[in-house]
């Protein structure tokens, strides 16, 4: 769990963060969003104390940060950043296994460890292992950079802009892989990002930030259908927030027990996201979809009306 | 690779043009019959009539021939030829000094022409050129210039008139004497810039005061002329090997090898911390930052990231400080400091053009072997450059 209360950071004049609180569950994939220079990033590097805050207090398992020694703090916690880091003169397995090392773990276990995460990360040991990183593309080398970060098996992850360098389809498999890396290890993760659809895609709590302070905080859900100003409007897509919302919901949420009416040809996974349903209905032009399940088998029907939320079907 | 076969190779074409030229038109060597006056020069048909000499093009038609439809197999003999030819070299000299030297005469001596100076660099660009196309290693090279040196080598028996022969056979122990001594010299220089070169670079870094009087500093030592500074050096060293007991008892003199390597250590400063600098500060910001994210302590990051990631550059540094300080330590043999330089001005001073050459060409050699050492040692120490050439 970590806590941030009343911090502040000052850089000579300049105020990057304004006395913000913020509690970040065990488990829990954060994300903090905002436009450049409103001090998301800032706040994320003063929970491994790369910045130090001026002011407030920073809270990890109940202790102040400042209690642990620096190093002993970072190798407790892993840290992904944009340009991956990774140093051009190891190989990808020495890459990875860097804070195992400094934590002195025995080689065999370093070894194995490597390993393990090459299995986990998608990157076979015999392929990559040996290499370089100039020899990666961008989505193995962030590949390598996340099994870095996760080699000493820490329980925080701190994330800032991991995927913002990729080209869209490489990042979003990535995205995709680490909901899934999640959901079988759960981290505590703060995830930084400008890109609103990474957010709402991954995070289980969105913390909107402006010039230091935080605006919002909530599930996506929340942030979408209940903006606090124009601004987080806006930054969550102004009209377009509708379309994002259906992103987040499932077919199997709102469809309906089968009809006796004749059931429709045009036919959507009960496990689709409620966009992919409306576009199926778009493209068939249908209002109404039969909702099947693995098996191809019939298990209800979604109308338009109740896809866009209208309490009764008429 | 298959285009090479249908075109012609300009560049041995080209080369082969100017050897042919050089060797019809111009003279192969000088000849006088003492070291006094100055020689006549002796063309290549002179000394071999014009049948020998359009004979002896042979060697230089042929690469010709295997240059207008090269394959690799072709490459190959062309590479045997020139390296054959380039060998051979010396083979001409001596037999124009048979056919054209009176044994009644042991004082006449041969002088290198314009023919030759030609014809070895044509030759040496053919067989670079081939090295290349070959795609032959950085180790292949070497083995291809020592095998030339030894031919040339086991040539100097039949050499006996040639004016650089002469001149290093008069001279062969000081000679041996002079090359350590410029050795010493440039070695101690790059070493002594080396360490405190880097130690001015790390202050620099600490302290932005420290780097802004550095540069002006060091900028302003290179501008000063070599011979200046070396004269410059001469009043305060005298006083102070004359006044103080350990200064004179270390050797150090107003003239000698002091003050020779301390200008040599001012020159080497400059390149030394600039490059130094550089590379400690051009190392990527993210990966110092990842490095220092994952726990590592100062110093970790400092020998495990920056510094290594920090050599390639360093090195690069260092080869341009040799390469300098092997050419100014020539200089310093006029304020008595020894080394190849020696033998230039005692030349100079005598017109003796082939006893300018006797220190020059070592230089040349050093200088063109140190380039190649360390820049050899840079890339396989650059892991981007290194992986790429072992793949």
């Amino acid at each position: 769990m970590i806590e941030l209360i009343e911090v502040t950071k000052r850089f000579g004049r300049e105020t990057a963060v304004d006395a913000i609180s913020l509690r970040i569950e065990r488990g829990e994939l954060c994300a903090l969003v905002g436009t450049s220079g409103c001090g998301k990033s800032t706040t994320l590097r003063m929970i491994n104390r790369l910045i130090e805050h001026s002011e407030g207090e920073v809270h990890l398992e109940g202790r102040q940060v400042r209690e642990f020694d620096e190093q002993v703090l970072r190798r407790r916690i892993g840290y992904v950043i944009q340009s991956t880091g990774l140093f051009p003169h190891w190989t990808v397995a020495r890459n990875i296994g860097l804070v195992p090392r400094l934590l002195k773990w025995p080689r065999a276990k370093v070894e194995a460890r490597v390993e393990e995460l090459m299995t986990l990360l998608g990157l076979p040991q015999e392929q990559f292992a040996g290499k370089y990183p100039h020899q990666l593309s961008g989505g193995q080398a962030q590949r390598v950079g996340v099994a870095r970060a996760l080699a000493a098996d820490p329980d925080i992850l701190l994330m800032d802009e991991p995927f913002g360098a990729l080209d869209p389809i490489t990042r979003e498999s990535l995205q995709l892989e680490l909901r899934d890396l999640q959901s079988r290890l759960h981290k505590t993760i703060v995830f930084v990002t400008h890109d609103m659809d990474e957010a709402l895609a991954l995070a289980d709590r969105l913390v909107v930030m402006r010039a230091g302070r935080i605006v919002q905080q909530g599930t996506p859900l929340e942030l979408l259908r209940d903006p606090v100003d124009d601004f987080v409007a806006s930054l969550l897509g102004g009209n377009d927030r509708g379309l994002k919302e259906t992103t987040l919901l499932r077919v199997g949420e709102r469809m309906q027990p089968l009809s006796p009416r004749l059931l429709p040809q045009a036919r959507v996974h009960r496990d689709a996201t409620l966009r992919q349903a409306l576009a199926v209905m778009f493209r068939e032009h249908a209002d109404r979809l039969a909702v099947v399940d693995d098996d191809e088998m019939a298990v209800g029907e979604l109308s338009l009306r109740r896809l866009v939320g209208a309490r009764r079907d008429e | 690779m298959h285009r090479d076969v249908s075109t012609p190779n300009r560049v041995l074409l080209a080369l082969t043009l100017v050897a042919v030229a050089a060797w019809l038109l111009l003279p192969l060597a000088s000849l006088a019959p003492n070291r006094i006056v100055p020689g006549t020069p002796l063309h290549a048909h002179e000394a071999f009539g014009w049948a020998g000499a359009l004979a002896a093009l042979t060697g230089l038609f042929g690469l010709a021939a295997l240059a207008w439809r090269p394959s690799a197999r072709r490459l190959w003999l062309a590479l045997a030829l020139a390296m054959l030819l380039l060998m051979g070299l010396p083979a001409w000299l001596a037999l124009a000094a048979a056919l054209t030297i009176d044994p009644s005469q042991p004082q006449a001596r041969m002088g290198l022409g314009a023919a030759f100076w030609l014809l070895l660099f044509c030759l040496a660009l053919m067989v670079i050129e081939l090295r290349s196309r070959l795609a032959l290693g950085a180790v292949a090279g070497w083995l291809l210039g020592a095998l030339v040196l030894a031919a040339w080598w086991l040539a100097t028996p039949w050499l006996e008139p040639l004016a650089l022969w002469r001149e290093y056979q008069g001279r062969s122990d000081q000679f041996a004497g002079a090359v350590v001594d410029h050795l010493l010299l440039v070695g101690g220089a790059v070493g002594a810039s080396l360490v405190l070169g880097t130690g001015i670079a790390l202050a620099m870094r600490r302290h932005t005061g420290v780097e802004r009087i550095g540069f002006t500093v060091l900028n302003f030592l290179q501008t000063i002329p070599s011979l200046a500074l070396f004269g410059l050096l001469l009043a305060p060293l005298a006083w102070l090997s004359a006044n103080v007991g350990w200064v004179h008892a270390l050797g150090i003199r107003g003239i000698g090898w002091a003050p020779a390597f301390l200008a040599l250590l001012g020159y080497s400063l400059l390149p030394m911390v600039r490059n130094t600098f550089v590379a400690l500060s051009g190392v990527d910001p993210g990966v110092l930052e990842s490095a220092r994210g994952m726990g590592m302590s100062r110093g970790q990051v400092f020998w495990q990231v920056r510094l290594p990631l920090a050599l390639p550059v360093v090195l690069e540094g260092v080869r341009i400080t040799t390469v300098q300080a092997i050419g100014l330590t020539a200089v310093a043999a006029l304020i008595g400091a020894g080394g190849l330089g020696t033998f230039i001005f005692q030349g100079l001073g005598q017109a003796a053009m082939d006893l300018v050459l006797l220190g020059a060409l070592p230089i040349l050699a050093m200088a063109l072997a140190a380039d190649s050492l360390l820049g050899a040692l840079t890339r396989r120490l650059d892991p981007r450059l290194a992986s790429g050439a072992s793949a």
